[in-house]
C-alpha cells in the first residue's frame, strides 16, 4: 500500500507518515544485514518533544508493513517523557512547564501542513533552546536530559 | 539498532537515501568568520541554477544563519506528502535553519546539533538534483564535522579566503583538516579581492598572490570574486543577473564547479 494513499491520510498527519516510513526502511536495511528472514516485534521511544500522535505513527507502521519481512509483527509506540534542565539555577521541568512558552511562538514560525500548522519542534526536535527558556530564571542556557527524538527500543528479528 | 557515532539509524537512514539523488555536495567553508562564506556559497547556488543545472543551497549556521536574508526568503516552511519543502528563488531550492527560528537566537551547546543537520538535511523534499550547495558555519567544531561525516564519500570542498594574511593563516587550518579527513578540495575562492572604483582595482585586503596561495593550500585559486558594495542595497540575485566584474567572477566560478 502507498504510503499517502487516503486511507492512510486519513489517520495520520504527514509527519508520522513520512517518520513510519524512515523506521521501516532503516529495519528492513537491518534485516537485509544481519540476514534475519523476518521481524516479530518493532518498538520505539518517541520524545514528547516533538509532539507526534503516538496512535497515528503506530497505525501508519502497521500499514507499511505489508512484506513478508515485516508482516504481522507487533508494534509498540511508547512516548519518553521530555525534561530540562537549567545549566544557570539548576532547576528541572517538563513539558507541562513550557505549554505556555511554546503557544507564543510566532504563526509565521509554525511550519504549514496541508490541514494544520506544526512547531519546528515537530520536525526538528533538536531546535528547543531557540523556544524554550527556564521557566524560574528565564536563562536559555538550558539541556534536555530526554525526550527530544525517535529511537528503536527493541526490534525482535528471527 | 542503538544511537552510534554517526548519530541516530532512523534519521540517517533517511539522509542516505535523500543523498543518493544528488550528484554531487559542494562544501563552502573556511573555518572562519567574516570571509563572505554566505555570499560565496549563494552566490555560487545562483550561478549553477542559472546555468541550468538542478541546484540547492543547505544553510546549516545554527546560530548565525543568514542565507534567507542574501536570498530573501522567509519562514514560514510548509510540509508536503514528500517532506519539508524548500524555499524557491527562481530554479533554486533554499533550505536554512533560519527559516524555522525567524530572529530568534538559537543558544545551543554540542549535543544535539549534529542530529539536527541529519534531521533537516533528511526531512526536505530535494528531489533529484545535479549540485548541493552547503554553506558552512566558522570554526571547525559540531556543525562542520557533521556535515563532513553525513556527506562523506560525495563531497568537495570549496575553501573561501581574503587576501588579508590573518585570513589565510586560518583557512589554511580548514586545508589541513580535510586532508586528515580525505575531502577532496575543489579550488580555493579569494574573496573580496579587489574593489573596483571605475576601472581602477584598489586591494582594501592586500593584493592577492596567487602562487602564494596555491603553495599555502596545494590547490588552485579558482575565483577571485571583487567586493561588491552594491550587494547590500541591490541584492545578490539581481546582481548577478546583470553584466559585471562581480557576476563574471561567479559565473567563471560556477563553470569550473559544474564542469
Amino acid at each position: 500500500m502507498s504510503l499517502y494513499d487516503g486511507r492512510a491520510q486519513r489517520h495520520a498527519n504527514l509527519h508520522e507518515l513520512s517518520i513510519a516510513q524512515s523506521i521501516v526502511d532503516t529495519v528492513l536495511s537491518e534485516v537485509q544485514e544481519k540476514g534475519a528472514k523476518r521481524v516479530t516485534e518493532i518498538s520505539v521511544d518517541v520524545g514528547q518533544l516533538m509532539q507526534l500522535d503516538r496512535k497515528a505513527l503506530a497505525f501508519a507502521l502497521r500499514l507499511l508493513m505489508t512484506g513478508p519481512a515485516l508482516k504481522g509483527a507487533r508494534v509498540h509506540v511508547h512516548v519518553s517523557k521530555a525534561s530540562f534542565s537549567c545549566r544557570k539555577c539548576g532547576s528541572a521541568w517538563g513539558m507541562a512547564e513550557v505549554q505556555k512558552q511554546l503557544a507564543e511562538v510566532p504563526d509565521t514560525l509554525r511550519v504549514r501542513e496541508p490541514d494544520s500548522k506544526e512547531l519546528p519542534l515537530h520536525f526538528l526536535p533538536f531546535l528547543y533552546p531557540a523556544f524554550i527558556r527556564c521557566p524560574r530564571c528565564g536563562s536559555s542556557d538550558i539541556f534536555s536530559k530526554e525526550g527530544e527524538e525517535i529511537q528503536f527500543r527493541r526490534v525482535v528479528m528471527e | 539498532m542503538t544511537r552510534s557515532n554517526e548519530g541516530n539509524p532512523i534519521s540517517t537512514g533517511a539522509a542516505k537515501e535523500k543523498l543518493e539523488r544528488i550528484a554531487n555536495v559542494i562544501l563552502v567553508g573556511s573555518g572562519k568568520g567574516g570571509v563572505g562564506k554566505s555570499t560565496v556559497a549563494s552566490g555560487l547556488a545562483l550561478s549553477l541554477s542559472h546555468e541550468g543545472q538542478r541546484t540547492a543551497l543547505l544553510d546549516i549556521d545554527i546560530h548565525g544563519a543568514s542565507v534567507p536574508e542574501y536570498l530573501d526568503v522567509a519562514p514560514p516552511v510548509r510540509s508536503s506528502e514528500k517532506g519539508l519543502e524548500p524555499k524557491m528563488k527562481d530554479d533554486l531550492k533554499v533550505m536554512s535553519l533560519g527559516l524555522f527560528t525567524g530572529s530568534l537566537p538559537v543558544p545551543m551547546r554540542g549535543g544535539g546539533k549534529q542530529e539536527l543537520i541529519t534531521q533537516l538535511f533528511a526531512l526536505t523534499n530535494w528531489g533529484e538534483l545535479d549540485c548541493l550547495v552547503v554553506d558552512l558555519p566558522p570554526s571547525m567544531g559540531d556543525e562542520l564535522l557533521s556535515a563532513l561525516s553525513l556527506f562523506s564519500g560525495k563531497a568537495t570542498l570549496v575553501l573561501v579566503t581574503t587576501p588579508s594574511p590573518g585570513a589565510v593563516s586560518v583557512v589554511s587550518r580548514l586545508r589541513r583538516l580535510a586532508e586528515t579527513e580525505k575531502v577532496p578540495v575543489h579550488g580555493i575562492v579569494v574573496n573580496m579581492a579587489y574593489v573596483l572604483a571605475g576601472k581602477t582595482k584598489t586591494f582594501p585586503f592586500g593584493r592577492p598572490d596567487r602562487k602564494l596561495l596555491e603553495a599555502k593550500f596545494k590547490s588552485t585559486v579558482i575565483a577571485e570574486i571583487p567586493l561588491e558594495p552594491l550587494v547590500s542595497t541591490r541584492g545578490l540575485d539581481a546582481l548577478l543577473k546583470e553584466s559585471n566584474d562581480f557576476s563574471r567572477a561567479f559565473r567563471k566560478l560556477a563553470e569550473c564547479i559544474g564542469h
